[in-house]
């Protein structure tokens, strides 16, 4: 099981991950991304989203170790 | 402009456009040998923006991602004379975060939704009522070309009546580079027009573009008039421009590539794939800019502070480490993120837009134009192939279809 935090200071709303995994993030009405369901996608998506992040504002832990 | 087309359209959308002079074909080849040996070099002398261009895609996007270093101020000071003082794409932070946030909220996938029904494919729809019946086209000039600019117009919710100055406009703003004085005047009219159209939206609020962005507010901020005119102008360099090309060259890969066109058409949901794919192995825009504020290092190259730093789009899209086969457009390889919409904080605000737009168009054409494929002999007679080295795009798409 993955754990995703979003910096939500760094976030600035391009949908970029929602693309990626939209069973996963949202973006709120303030513009800025949230976690709907951690695990709404296949874990390789949520991997590729968190990556793709233009302003690095994704963070992803598989158990204790942070892989993105 | 073909015999056909002229039937058609009594105005050539293209006749003011300047294509990007240097007929380059083929940069790839050369893009890839600089990956390999030389990550980092200054352009050639004569090259039209001169500085560090980085080849590999790790550093392209740690260039894009560190704008504190790598400013995109150069951008605005280049822009200021046709694009208003406050284009999003030249500003750096803390002011480019509080207007983007503020126009963000017009693209975002959830407000697509209904622009891509109400206002998208129905534009689609009208460009291919123009062919439909003939069984062959030249989607180009039938379509590609003037789709976006129609796109933009109508989500700015702009009278039918002022459609073809509009298209004017934009052809002589997106040329820019090749025609300076004809842009300027036209941004200058264009400006003017805006002006008018802001004012009555002002008076009078519809269900558009405009209207929003004179009234969106967020955390009690407000865009003021020329924030708005500046954002509008952009609308067409950075809207228009790159989604004409980047369509071309998303038919371009499908159509020089029958199975895999055959294998969308049989199952739409490879279309989110297939543009990705386009994008990725042709990108419309191959490079962008940054200026270095301090001195920096990229790939152990040192840049000085004051240099211009070029990241490479088109060859960091294609860097043999990250995408195997990468020469080839293959709609089936593996999805992870291309740098085509740049990254870091500039990274593209259109470009769920303009993924729909492209969606969209293929879309359309495979359900009303049973069979579509090449036109080989019209490729062949008349060489139709990408080209371009700034802006890559194809000369020409003809195309043959079972007539409705």
């Amino acid at each position: 099981m993955l754990r995703i935090e979003i910096d939500a200071t760094k976030c600035m709303g391009s949908g970029n991950c929602s693309f990626w995994a939209s069973g996963t993030f949202d973006l709120g009405d303030d513009g800025v991304a949230f976690v709907k369901d951690p695990a709404g996608d296949p874990e390789d998506k949520v991997i590729l989203a968190g990556q793709g992040c233009p302003t690095q504002a994704i963070a992803i832990w598989r158990d204790d170790e942070r892989i993105v | 402009m073909t015999q056909v087309t002229r039937a058609h359209a009594d105005w050539d959308p293209m006749a003011q456009f300047v294509a990007d002079p240097n007929d380059v074909r083929d940069p790839h080849a050369e893009l890839a040998r600089r990956r390999r040996e030389l990550p980092v070099a200054i352009r050639p002398a004569g090259a039209r923006i001169d500085g560090f261009e980085v080849y590999r895609y790790d550093d392209c996007a740690s260039v894009l991602r560190d704008n504190e270093t790598f400013s995109s101020e150069s951008i605005r000071v280049s822009m200021a004379d046709f694009m208003g003082k406050y284009p999003l794409v030249g500003m750096d932070e803390p002011v480019h975060r509080r207007l983007r946030s503020l126009v963000a909220q017009a693209f975002r996938q959830k407000t697509l939704a209904h622009f891509e029904d109400d206002l998208v494919v129905p534009v689609v729809d009208e460009m291919i009522d123009g062919f439909a019946a003939r069984g062959q086209a030249e989607l180009v000039r039938e379509m590609t070309y003037r789709y976006p600019v129609q796109v933009i117009a109508v989500i700015l919710g702009l009278p039918k009546d002022d459609y073809e100055q509009f298209h004017r406009w934009a052809s002589a703003i997106i040329s820019v580079a090749g025609r300076p004085m004809e842009g300027m005047q036209a941004a200058a009219e264009l400006r003017a027009y805006l002006e008018r159209v802001l004012e009555d939206r002002r008076a009078n609020p519809h269900d558009d573009l405009i209207t929003e962005l004179a009234t969106v507010e967020l955390d009690g901020e407000r865009l003021d008039d020329e924030e708005i005119f500046s954002f509008l102008q952009l609308l067409l360099p950075a809207g228009a421009e790159t989604t004409y090309r980047a369509t071309g060259n998303l038919l371009f890969g499908l159509l020089s590539n029958p199975a895999q066109l055959d294998a969308l058409r049989a199952d739409r949901s490879l279309l989110v794939a297939a543009v990705e794919e386009a994008i990725r192995w042709e990108p419309p825009l191959l490079i962008t800019s940054r200026v270095a504020v301090r001195d920096a290092e990229v790939a152990g190259t040192a840049i000085p502070a004051g240099a211009q730093v070029i990241p490479n789009i088109g060859s960091a899209n294609r860097d043999e480490t990250r995408w195997d086969h990468a020469e080839e457009f293959d709609l089936f390889r593996e999805s992870k993120p291309v740098i085509s919409f740049g990254v870091g904080p500039h990274m593209c605000l259109g470009m769920h837009l303009a993924r729909m737009e492209m969606r969209a168009a293929v879309n359309r054409l495979l359900d009303r134009c049973p069979n579509l494929r090449f036109d080989a002999d019209a490729v062949e007679r008349d060489d139709v192939h990408i080209h371009g080295e700034t802006f890559r795009s194809p000369t020409m798409l003809p195309v043959l279809f079972d007539a409705a």
